[in-house]
């Protein structure tokens, strides 16, 4: 009972140390967070689009520089912080941060912003000269070569108190973390990108626990009886279930997703509520013109993804893809009968009168086009 | 009630193993000893999984197609072959043995607490397989390399009823469609067998119930902690509470859940098969030693780096058939290549025209993150350095030296791969180091539990003498 209250109170002189090292101003604050939906930001330089509560910036029609602003009215004292919601900053970006104030005239400001795993830090602006008066608009610009859409999905400022910061916290670490194609390799354990991580919070709290009741058995055996090596054991082991009960909850509340997509459900339809039903769909369907006997079947397609899991529901029939360079095959390689699986790759031409089929500026390889949808394509070669 | 066929068939393939591995020329009597009921069923899992997935090649290549018959029925009179032995042998050890382990299931030497700690303790770890076995039997194939890789093999072997070869695309385009090809043709065959396994029992290719191996084996490899630590001298439930915190490594659970990946397995067999060589060590019997053997052969079979964690088990057995000198040799052969490693770092020697030169640049800032920021281990890499510097010199005690060998070997083997080669950047993109550093974490939290316990027993008897 004693080591569990010594563990809990060394959890919060840990928490407290490090709300020492972070609250830029004072802890209990009065003013309350404020927050702005995507709705409210304006692209003022590349193209955006409002897609639900999402302003996606897509890569491919945007300049070099995006620049999306907000108008605001902040007292620049009541919010020393600024936390930018983006997705899909690339990590060499230049982010910086711009501001205009009551006080600077027409003059803007700017800090930069740190990348980190594809999101941006908070801004912190508690000591900046040029965080005064009453802020009037505020802005992010991001300069990168973007290989993925940026998802602005809003703006909060922070009062950056104890309680706002602990809250924060709170919700990196229990934030539900669903499993995604990164899963397999690494688990962030809440948020990615926390401030501050619980496995090390931890491990300090179980060490000073420690100390403090060895402490206290050396100086007063009657009052804590137990030795340093049980309690040292009892604490890591308590710890431990902390963090193991944590991480059950988040697969737990996983698994309610797993059961709502595809509980109930046949395998196939399985496959068709999966995040590439629209791939399996065409694939079954070319798996109904394609012979019963395994048969020879080239995958191209744009993304390692793609081809992958083309190539993997084309399987037991005798499949090539390159899985890392996305290469279609040499014209040479084919050999009549074989086949072709295109899916969502620029550069094929079909020239359907003369039935010729042309890439990488190729000789031309006789085909019959057997099965054709939006951006996909069976051939098979004569 | 369809997800019932392939797990009758793992049960099957459990009983073999567990038949066979009773089976193993042990001493009469030694059935009794602390967790060894435990250990023969973690364990016999294992074997059984191995030895289905050897037979299965070996009926292809003796031109038999794979079937339920071909391949369950074997297993069937393996089973009782090995029933019919133990009984046969007529070691009274064995019947008390299970006895003793159901009475030890419901603690009933066990006092109120501890008792109530117990059934906690079982009922928390059943709680945490459970969505995890959900996940197994609801989400199909899903990780990356699982459908890149690994099950495009069992797709074409369940279909063709034969294990095929998977070829390079060179050698694909010249056999004109005798051969096939994936993402990693030379990959080992034996978990994709597993998949062909599952889907023979439910006949047909499905690839949401044919990973339930990978659940199953969780289970069994639960119940074969328990049993190595309870015969590492732990108690009861001091040996429950080791077993939760050994597979209770959260990056184990995903690739449970996330299953068709060939890294918990190999985690698995270099674990057991490490542990089976300590328990050789201590009993030196012909049984331990085979079981030692069966493991240790079965991780080159599984991932290819197999073959460096066999290796890896080789300074424990020279700690101990050499006790006097078996750790110097080691130490120095492990100051040796260290040393080696900081020369070919420094210079570019040339020997045979070959230029020997390794680029030592870890990226220390991923690996922290990795180890000890995220939440991939849950607090093991503190344990593991606080036992070892707590244990200090008892980390070379005799009972604690060969499993201390082991880890020291495993962590040399994972720090030149991925401080001087060019997987550093899969440190720094936290993607492959943390699936390595998977194979070695099950036994490293064994030692962490050793470790601790030698400074616990060793501080605690100081503190009485006091």
């Amino acid at each position: 009972m004693l080591a569990g209250i010594a563990l809990v109170l060394a959890f919060m002189v840990a928490l407290a140390a490090y709300l020492v090292t972070v609250v830029p101003g004072a802890w209990f604050p009065n003013a309350t967070a404020r927050s702005w939906k995507a709705a409210d930001l304006t692209v003022a330089t590349g193209t955006g689009v409002l897609d639900g509560n999402t302003l996606v910036v897509a890569a491919g029609t945007t300049p070099n520089t995006v620049v999306v602003s907000l108008n605001t009215d902040l007292r620049s004292s009541e919010f020393p912080a600024i936390a930018w919601d983006v997705q899909g900053v690339p990590d060499n970006a230049a982010v910086q941060m711009l501001w205009k104030s009551d006080i600077g005239g027409s003059r803007t400001n700017q800090i930069p912003v740190t990348v980190e795993l594809g999101r941006l830090r908070p801004v912190v602006l508690v000591n900046h000269p040029a965080w005064l008066g009453r802020v009037q608009g505020i802005a992010l610009a991001i300069r990168a070569p973007l290989s993925a859409p940026l998802r602005f999905e809003g703006v909060s400022a922070d009062p950056m108190g104890a309680p706002q910061i602990l809250a924060a916290r709170l919700r990196d670490w229990l934030a539900f973390e669903p499993f995604s194609g990164a899963s397999i390799n690494t688990i962030s354990g809440g948020v990615d990108g926390q401030d501050l991580p619980l496995p090390p919070l931890v491990a300090l709290a179980v060490t000073l626990a420690t100390l403090s009741l060895w402490g206290l058995h050396r100086m007063r055996p009657r009052f804590y009886a137990c030795s340093v090596a049980t309690t040292l054991a009892g604490l890591f082991a308590f710890a431990w279930f902390a963090l193991d009960a944590r991480w059950i909850a988040n697969v737990a509340e996983e698994t309610r997703s797993t059961l709502a997509q595809y509980g109930g459900k046949s395998t196939r339809d399985k496959h068709l509520a999966a995040e590439d039903g629209t791939l399996y769909a065409f694939v079954e369907k070319a798996l109904t013109a394609m012979p019963a006997a395994p048969a020879r079947i080239f995958v191209a397609a744009d993304t390692p993804y793609s081809r992958g899991r083309a190539a993997y529901h084309l399987y037991p029939h005798n499949v090539w893809f390159d899985p890392t360079q996305g290469l279609l095959p040499r014209q040479d390689w084919l050999q009549a009968g074989d086949w072709l699986l295109v899916y969502q790759l620029r550069g094929i031409q079909y020239d359907a009168g003369k039935k010729l089929l042309r890439w990488d500026n190729g000789a031309p390889v006789s085909a019959d086009l057997k099965l054709f949808e939006s951006g996909a394509a069976l051939f098979q070669i004569h | 009630m369809e997800f019932l066929l392939p797990i009758v068939a793992w049960v099957l393939v459990w009983a073999a193993g567990v038949a066979l591995v009773a089976a193993l020329p042990y001493p009469r009597g030694s059935f009794t000893a602390p967790g060894r009921i435990a250990w023969l069923v973690g364990t016999g899992y294992f074997v059984g999984a191995f030895l289905v997935t050897v037979w299965m090649r070996m009926l292809s290549l003796a031109g038999v197609p794979l079937g339920r018959g071909s391949v369950g029925m074997p297993l069937l009179m393996l089973a009782a072959a090995g029933a019919w032995r133990i009984r046969r042998r007529a070691d009274p050890s064995f019947a008390i043995a299970w006895r003793e382990a159901f009475d030890a299931l419901r603690a009933r030497h066990l006092d109120k607490a501890p008792r109530a700690l117990w059934f906690a303790m079982l009922a928390w770890l059943a709680l945490r397989s459970l969505p995890l076995f959900l996940e197994v039997a609801t989400r199909p194939l899903y990780p990356w390399d699982a459908w890149m890789q690994w099950a495009t093999k069992a797709h074409v072997w369940f279909e063709l009823k034969a294990w095929v070869p998977f070829v390079s695309t060179n050698a694909w385009l010249a056999a004109k469609g005798a051969l096939y090809t994936d993402a990693a043709p030379t990959y080992p065959s034996t978990v994709p067998l597993w998949q062909v396994w599952s889907s023979l029992a439910l006949g047909r290719y499905d690839d949401v119930l044919m990973n339930l191996p990978w659940w199953i084996a969780s289970v069994a490899f639960t119940i074969a902690i328990f049993g190595a630590l309870r015969r590492l001298e732990f108690g009861p439930l001091a040996a429950l509470v080791g077993t939760w915190v050994v597979v209770s490594l959260p990056l184990a659970d995903v690739h449970v859940a996330l299953a068709g990946y060939a890294d918990l397995p190999m985690a698995a067999y270099f674990t057991l098969a490490a542990l089976a060589t300590l328990t050789w060590i201590r009993t030196r019997n012909l049984g331990d030693a085979i079981l030692a053997l069966l493991l240790a052969s079965a991780c080159p079979f599984i991932k290819t780096p197999g073959v460096v964690w066999v290796c890896t088990l080789l300074p424990a057995v020279i700690v101990a058939l050499l006790p006097r000198r078996g750790i110097w040799i080691v130490a120095t052969g492990l100051a040796l290549g260290i040393v080696t490693l900081v020369v070919l770092a420094q210079s570019s020697p040339v020997i045979l025209n070959y230029v020997l030169h390794l680029d030592f640049a870890p990226a220390w800032g991923a690996l922290v993150e990795s180890f000890f920021m995220l939440g991939n281990w849950n607090l093991l890499w503190y344990g593991v350095i606080g036992a070892a510097i707590l244990a200090g010199p008892r980390l070379a005690w005799p009972s604690v030296a060969p499993l201390t060998m082991i880890i020291a070997a495993g962590v040399l083997f994972l720090a030149v791969v991925f401080t001087f080669t060019n997987a550093q950047i899969w440190v720094e993109t936290q993607t492959t180091i943390n699936r390595a550093v998977l194979h070695l974490a099950p036994l490293s939290a064994v030692w962490m539990l050793v470790a601790f316990r030698a400074w616990a027993t060793r501080n605690d008897t100081a503190a009485a003498a006091t």
